[in-house]
């Protein structure tokens, strides 16, 4: 009880000293919080882009697509018939908003003058707009089902062939049986995945049509999309086991294992984040034992005291640990606090972020509080505050006693 | 048994290459009871000799035995605790804890032996009364004179009810007058609780006090003269009234 209370008395002793160190512990917490709420967000904008813009959470292909398809990707679509009946059993689990099925194919977009190479998608027009939130529209108008020979370009493409909304196009294409064959498309919108690379040469059309121009009433796969990206996982445990009860030879492939670009920025902005952690480690780390050193310093005839009047080594050590451990609690919770209002302030204030690399859409900053990110900040804040004072304290315990004593 | 027993005692500091010899080859037994004086010039070795009966320095040559116990066999959490239960400590400057008022300074020895906040605090309280300190529990040493706050370190040596009480120089900071309240008090605290006092100091008014003197020269006792005044054996054998 009085050991405690001296431990809270010295803190309390040296105000400015204290203050220094608890602004050390706090700048540490709250540089940590901020970054990594800011890239959790980050991260989150990515994934939940690429998710609602491309790959859905989950998409469904016939079986050996992943492995031959890119050869020849017209041995690999899933029939009609496996289509309505997966369609059937996807949609019934509860996780799932909705299951949508697409058709690639590569072509040959012209305008008559000039000609460039295409990634086309047939797509159900309604589903569609459901499950690519994320893609923007940035000229014309939406697709719909009755809009037959309706195309939206991809905006980079769009400007690259100097399109006019309502601009007749000629798209041409292998068909599924290696003949050739070409169609007739209306340029009635533009838009924008994202993605850069994407949009410089994609366009989307009605499944319909595509399937038409390929001669084809197959799909290429079938995109799911979850009420809940943590769903993701459990869902592909389950569809796995269903499509093995009911025989159907399709497989799987979830966000996850689509998004190499996404890994890409995750891993590297980890590793950002990993040598910042090191950098406000050391700082905040040297801060505090420079202060605890010098209060030690301070202290010497102290503690020779404590230690004559009946202190072990383990005792002085204790209080000063102690000390570090009261600053570091303290310095903790403020630094979650502050961080947390910081956040709110930074994501309130609406700043936008200068576009990110291969990226066509620019975001305000938003900077994530999530618990887990909290606590274990200030866990590390407090941590650091402890393992900074292992060596004053050590130094502390070690004194000889009767050179300390003779300390004036 | 004696209180403290010293066999051969020296002690060497290394200073150039030539080492000083600040203790040689002492012999040394006090009994309880006892009220020492330890008398010699400057650099004669008396806070060497406390040191070492302090279980804070460890001798080259010889064994210092306190309660019974050989020091050289002790591990410095051993010592720790000896120094905890058995001796007292009064300092020139006092060495009071500055954030700590006068009871939690007192309390604190105890605090260290893990004794229950409320016992601690009531002994503490006891103990400040004792030296004439019970209006003054609260105050923090700041806010006492050198001979209060001297008082405060004199109830922090004796409240763990410790065998001796080792004081180097305990009145060099005080003017005379309190100097001599201070003895005072240590005499009666002396005979009143049976304690053993053993302290070095300069000052010769301490000598009329003294039931036993020592005297040092050049890490050498030339002197150890029994007094009959003011041993507490005596005096109880005599029927003196107390205090
Ligand atoms: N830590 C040390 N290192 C080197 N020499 C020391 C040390 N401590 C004491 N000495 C030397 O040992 C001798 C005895 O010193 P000590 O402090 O015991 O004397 P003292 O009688 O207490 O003197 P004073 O009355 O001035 O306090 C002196 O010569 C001193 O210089
Ligand atoms: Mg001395």
């Amino acid at each position: 009880m009085l050991r405690l209370k001296l431990a809270l008395l010295n803190v309390l002793r040296n105000g400015r000293r204290s203050f220094i160190t608890l602004l050390a512990i706090q700048f540490g917490v709250i540089s940590l919080i901020l970054m990594g709420g800011f890239f959790a967000s980050m991260y989150e904008g990515m994934r939940e882009g690429v998710i609602r813009s491309q790959l859905g959470h989950i998409q469904i292909y016939q079986q050996g697509f992943n492995q031959f398809g890119s050869q020849q990707p017209e041995e690999y679509l899933i029939d009609a018939e496996v289509l309505q009946k997966v369609t059937k059993l996807v949609e019934e689990l509860e996780q799932v908003e909705l299951v949508t099925p697409r058709l690639n194919f590569t072509g040959l977009l012209t305008d008559g003058s000039r000609s460039l190479a295409v990634v086309v998608e047939g797509i159900n027009p309604e589903k569609e707009a459901l499950l690519s939130s994320a893609v923007k529209l940035t000229a014309g108008e939406d697709l719909f089902e009755e809009d037959t020979d309706g195309a939206l370009i991809g905006d980079g493409l769009f400007k690259s062939l100097n399109l006019s909304v309502g601009a007749s196009l000629t798209l041409m294409a292998t068909t599924a049986d290696g003949s050739f064959d070409a169609r007739d498309v209306t340029a009635i919108g533009a838009i924008s995945t994202g993605t850069r690379e994407v949009d410089n040469r994609f366009m989307r059309m009605n499944l319909q049509h595509a399937q038409e121009l390929m001669y084809t009433e197959g799909v290429t796969r079938l995109v799911v999309l979850l009420n809940d990206t943590k769903h993701t996982d459990e869902v592909m445990a389950l569809l796995s086991e269903v499509f093995q009860e009911q025989g159907l030879a399709l497989e799987l492939r979830s966000w996850s294992d689509l998004a190499d670009y996404y890994h890409e920025v995750v891993n590297l902005f980890d590793g950002i984040f990993f040598v910042v952690q090191i950098i406000v480690l050391a700082i905040v780390l040297l801060g505090i034992v420079n202060t605890m050193v010098m209060a030690v310093m301070e202290r010497t005839q102290e503690i020779g005291t404590i230690r004559a009047i009946g202190g072990t080594r383990g005792e002085v050590m204790g209080l000063f640990i102690s000390e570090a451990f009261i600053l570091g609690l303290i310095g903790s919770v403020l630094g979650v606090i502050f961080s947390i209002l910081l956040a709110q302030g930074i994501t309130a204030a609406s700043i936008m972020m200068p576009t990110p690399p291969g990226s066509s859409q620019n975001y305000p900053i938003r900077i994530f509080t999530e618990a887990d990110l909290l606590w274990k900040n200030g866990l590390f804040g407090l941590l650091i505050a402890v393992i900074s004072s292992i060596y004053p304290a050590v130094k502390a315990s070690r004194m000889v006693i009767t050179k300390a004593l003779r300390f004036a | 048994m004696a209180v403290v027993k010293l066999k051969g005692v020296s002690r060497y500091f290394p200073v150039g290459n030539k080492p000083i010899t600040a203790l040689d080859k002492v012999d040394l037994t006090l009994e309880r009871g006892e009220f020492v004086v330890l008398r010699g010039a400057s650099g004669s070795g008396k806070s060497t000799l406390l040191n070492l009966i302090g279980a804070m320095d460890d001798p080259n040559e010889g064994e210092v035995f306190i309660h019974g116990k050989a020091l050289s066999s002790l591990s410095d959490k051993q010592k720790s605790q000896l120094r905890s239960h058995y001796i007292g400590f009064i300092f020139q400057s006092f060495n009071l804890i500055p954030v700590l008022t006068a009871l939690e300074n007192v309390q604190y020895p105890l605090s260290l032996q893990r004794i229950a906040n409320n016992e601690a605090k009531d002994r503490a309280a006891q103990a400040l009364a004792q030296v004439g300190l019970a209006d003054f529990i609260h105050r923090r040493p700041n806010q006492l004179s050198g001979g209060q706050m001297q008082r405060v370190a004199i109830a922090r040596a004796l409240v763990t009810k410790p065998d001796i009480i080792l004081a180097d120089e305990p009145t060099a900071n005080l003017d005379s007058e309190t100097s001599k309240q201070i003895m005072d008090l240590l005499g009666s605290l002396n005979r009143e609780t049976g304690v053993t006092f053993l302290f070095a100091t300069h000052h010769d008014f301490v000598l009329s006090r003294a039931s036993r003197i020592l005297e040092l020269k050049d890490g050498h006792i030339v002197k150890d003269e029994q007094l009959q005044n003011l041993n507490l054996v005596d005096q109880i054998a005599s029927g003196e009234k107390v205090g």
